[in-house]
């Protein structure tokens, strides 16, 4: 990554959520690396990712956190959401079981998130428009009932992958600049670091000091 | 307390009064003090406790705790070790330190190493900012300590976590650190939970207020119940038998069983991570791609199956509670161990449903009425049985080298032996050759048939030496069977020419011949003749000699052979008649007696009863042993000579040989000979008779 580790200001969280093979870890290798999954036989894994971003003149640093979608795993995988800013909900547009999922996968997410936290909702594989099983229109729906965000993207092609998640982390600035978000609480997701010029910009948690390996590609 | 009143049976008033002296009276449950003055005693013992403990001088303090637990009781002996630093909470600065140094490299000996390591790493920073960092250090585990008996575990965490934003604060807004980078910042943070978590690590894992061990021990009962359960149940594409994948699950269990060796959470998230990141590769190579975290968990849950780790629970809760929570929650190490939180958190409530098998299967399996032999175990298995065969091949390698080295060394050997054997044939035979060996068992025999020796004159020895010697080394082949014949036959026809003095001659050649293989064939034909029932009669005159030894001298049976040509003359009828047979046997009477005889006999008997009588010896004798003389008569120019010298030689030694070749006769037949001399004298007079006889007879 072209960006130093200490050149951001905020850190994000982010889970991906969704069923088995709706193209969660796609789309964060799409984000991370910028390019599909399937095209890079040799990424080791990508069910972790991290970016820098900016939004709005601030530089943050996502880190994605890719979950197991299988049902049976889904009464461990709380900890997964512990202290996630941004939870992107992933489902198929060619297999309409991974919409009708979403509800319990919402459920699950405003349980064990904070209120603030910001979820958006993908409409994977949009590229597959001739085996589409859930049209845009009834996602749309499903989205602005619940008061999410909703985009169809690709992963393949790497359309609105970007805007997913850079939407998703405009909104949590927003959140903060608001003061919805308490940056002071636990499981924010968000840890700031007081940006001074001239190298005083605090501490970020240290754990992840390198980006994510660059796809060998 | 209750002992002062207990012994004395009459209470004084003085011991009513209260013990303070008050003049009130006391009471025993009051420790002896009245109402009021106990009151104040308890006020002020429970001030000097409170003083105490804040010293931590427990060992009075517990006295009064007397509910406490046995291992808070130890845990405070153990704090009891860090009195001084507890007393100067305050002074904690540079002078009031050299204690507490000791003390944490009592509790530590990783301290050490670890100041030596902050120095190399962080000493470029300056004084200010060690003494600093050790200084927030002290004051953090002094804190701990002084909590470790009043509050949980998860107060204490809480503590600890207070203490590093403190200090990550501190790092951002203390002027000591204003020439520290931001990066370093980071890394002094991280030290200083490493630090303080390694001196901390003896009280704060599995801390006795806990039921940690209890959940260790049943998450581990849990996964040995569970160990039937293999990568096909769990979805995971993990493929067991192969060896590459293998050795990446065995790296990925040997990172994960690592995390308990080691101290500093932050050190235990690392084999965490580790361990994952051996399991994306596992994932990778079995699934020939991108590993996501559908694929990552079910994997994760199957390695933490198979590695069973030992204190589990306690390991995870340890760094929950004491690693930087910010850590936990973010970065890669934190994704990382909630991974494993959730990994482990499945196999606790794993159920048939997760496993999509039946209710009761899933229970055969763990009751263990359904043994699994699952793919890994049987891998596992057919690891340690190549193993073993790896090292039985190598091991046989070996063995096989020492083989041929043996079998090279056994070649030459042989070899050896070999050329040492033709060495000794060809010095045997030149020995041989050199030296007539036959004749001289003769000479040994001679002192048993001493008698007979006195009697006769030494004549027949010197004789027979020089030419039988030569003679059966020449015909000690075949040649010596048609040479014993044409002896025979010569010598009858001789005899048959001559009178008496040359029947005697008769004898001795065939029974001086030494070899066996030639006595033989004479007394096989001799008792082809004997059991047939035609031959009865003439073999009725020898019975007696018969009866006494079977295999009596060859020499009665030549003479029968060839003197008692009458009845001899059956046999060779019989050989007449059936030729090709007896053609065939004609060998065989060379050959030991027991073998000649039975073959002959029993066709012998019907024909010989058929057969009438014939009278013509010689000529049918010639007939019978013709196809020997044929091969002979070739020799019979060079052996003339011999057989002549034979024949010439017993002539001069007329009265003696009969002995002597009576000698040789009874050592072929080895045992017999002590009976030899009786008989042999009667016998040899006998045949002396029948010869004549016989030769009359045939004359």
């Amino acid at each position: 990554m072209s960006a130093g580790p200490y050149n951001y200001s905020y850190i994000f969280k982010y889970i991906i959520i969704g069923d088995m093979g709706v193209g969660k870890s796609c789309l964060l290798h799409q984000f991370t690396e910028k390019k599909f999954m399937a095209d890079c036989p040799h990424t080791i894994g990508v069910e972790f990712g991290t970016r820098i971003i900016e939004v709005s003149g601030q530089k943050i640093k996502l880190q994605i956190w890719d979950t197991a979608g299988q049902e049976r795993f889904r009464a461990v995988t709380r900890s997964y959401y512990r202290g996630a800013a941004g939870a992107l909900m992933v489902y198929d547009i060619t297999r309409r079981s991974t919409y009708n999922h979403l509800s319990s996968w919402l459920t699950d997410t405003r349980n064990l998130t904070n209120p603030s936290t910001v979820i958006f909702l993908i409409g994977n594989k949009c590229d597959l428009e001739g085996q589409r099983d859930v049209t845009y229109e009834e996602a749309s729906k499903f989205a602005e009932e619940n008061g999410l965000m909703f985009v169809e993207a690709s992963a393949k092609t790497g359309d609105n992958v970007e805007e997913a998640f850079l939407e998703t982390a405009k909104k949590i600035y927003q959140s903060i600049q608001d003061g919805r978000l308490d940056l002071n609480a636990a499981e924010s997701g968000v840890q700031h670091k007081p940006s001074q010029p001239g190298g005083r910009p605090g501490s970020a948690a240290g754990g992840d000091q390198s980006g994510r390996d660059n796809c060998a590609c | 307390m209750y002992a002062t009143k207990q012994p004395s049976l009459r209470i004084k008033q003085a011991d009513l009064k209260c013990k303070n002296g008050c003049g009130y009276f006391g009471n025993a449950d009051w420790e002896g003090y009245c109402s009021k003055c106990y009151r104040n005693h308890m006020d002020k013992e429970r001030q000097r406790k409170s003083n105490q403990s804040q010293h931590g001088d427990h060992s009075k303090a517990t006295s009064f705790s007397k509910f406490e637990e046995k291992k808070r009781q130890q845990s405070d002996k153990k704090t009891k070790y860090f009195l001084p630093v507890f007393r100067k909470p305050s002074s904690l600065k540079e002078t009031g330190r050299p204690e507490k140094y000791i003390d944490i490299r009592q509790m530590n000996p990783d301290a050490d190493k670890l100041l030596a390591e902050f120095i190399s790493a962080y000493g470029e920073w300056g004084e200010a900012v060690r003494k600093d960092f050790l200084k927030c250090v002290h004051s953090f585990t002094s804190k701990i300590i002084h909590e470790l008996d009043f509050k949980s575990a998860d107060e204490l965490a809480d503590i600890a976590q207070n203490y590093y934003n403190s200090y990550n604060n501190r790092l951002n807004n203390n002027t000591v650190y204003q020439n520290v980078t931001p990066d370093v910042r980071d890394k002094l943070l991280d030290f200083f939970e490493r630090y303080s978590m390694v001196g901390l690590y003896t009280f704060l894992f599995c801390p006795p207020s806990t039921n940690d061990e209890d959940k260790d021990l049943s998450i581990q009962d849990r996964i040995r119940k569970l160990s039937w359960v293999n990568a096909h149940h769990l979805d995971c594409c993990i493929s067991e038998t192969s060896i590459e994948v293998r050795d990446l699950v065995y790296t990925a269990i040997n990172d994960l069983l690592g995390m308990d060796s080691m101290k500093a959470p932050q050190e235990k998230l690392a084999c965490v991570v580790r361990c994952c990141r051996s399991v994306v590769e596992v994932l990778q190579h079995c699934q020939g791609g991108p590993v996501s975290a559908d694929e990552f968990l079910p994997a994760l849950i199957f390695i933490v199956l198979k590695a069973n780790p030992a204190r589990l629970k306690s390991n995870m809760l340890y760094v929950t509670r004491f690693c930087y929570g910010a850590r936990l929650m973010q970065g890669e190490a934190g994704y990382y161990f909630t991974n494993l939180c959730c990994a482990v958190s499945f196999i606790e409530n794993l159920t048939a449903e997760s496993l999509n098998m039946a209710q009761q299967e899933f229970e055969a399996y763990m009751s263990g009425e359904v043994t699994c032999v699952s793919a890994w175990e049987s891998a596992l298995v057919a690891c340690e049985g190549m193993h073993q065969l790896c090292e039985h091949l190598s091991l046989l390698k070996g063995l096989s080298e020492r083989m041929s080295a043996v079998k090279d060394d056994t070649q030459k050997l042989k070899d050896d032996m070999r050329k040492l054997k033709e060495e000794i044939n060809d010095e045997v035979t030149s020995v041989l050759e050199r030296t007539p060996l036959v004749i001289k068992p003769r000479k040994t025999i001679f002192p048993l048939t001493m008698e007979f020796l006195k009697s006769l004159p030494p004549l027949p020895e010197k004789p027979p030496i020089p030419d039988k010697g030569k003679e059966v080394e020449i015909n000690q082949d075949v040649d010596t069977a048609p040479k014993f014949y044409q002896q025979n036959i010569t010598l009858t026809q001789m005899g048959l020419s001559d009178n008496k003095p040359k029947l005697q001659l008769d004898i001795t050649p065939c029974v001086n011949l030494p070899s066996a293989s030639v006595v033989k064939p004479s007394l096989s034909t001799d008792f082809l003749s004997v059991p047939s029932p035609a031959a009865d009669k003439s073999i009725e005159s020898i019975t007696p000699d018969d009866n006494s030894y079977l295999g009596l001298s060859k020499i009665n049976y030549d003479i029968d052979f060839s003197d008692i040509s009458a009845e001899n003359s059956i046999i060779e009828d019989l050989g007449e008649s059936r030729r090709s047979p007896t053609m065939s046997f004609t060998p065989d009477p060379f050959s030991p007696m027991g073998t000649g005889c039975p073959i002959m006999q029993s066709p012998l008997v019907p024909s010989a009863a058929e057969m009438p009588r014939v009278e013509v010896p010689p000529v049918r004798k010639n007939d019978f042993v013709l196809p020997f003389l044929e091969e002979i008569e070739k020799e019979d120019t060079k052996k003339e000579t011999l057989l002549d010298k034979v024949e010439e030689t017993p002539t001069i030694c007329l009265p003696p040989p009969i002995k002597p070749t009576e000698y040789t006769g009874f050592s072929k037949q080895g045992s017999r000979i002590p009976s030899i001399p009786c008989n042999t004298g009667d016998v040899s007079s006998l045949n002396l008779q029948q010869s004549a006889g016989s030769s009359k007879d045939t004359n």
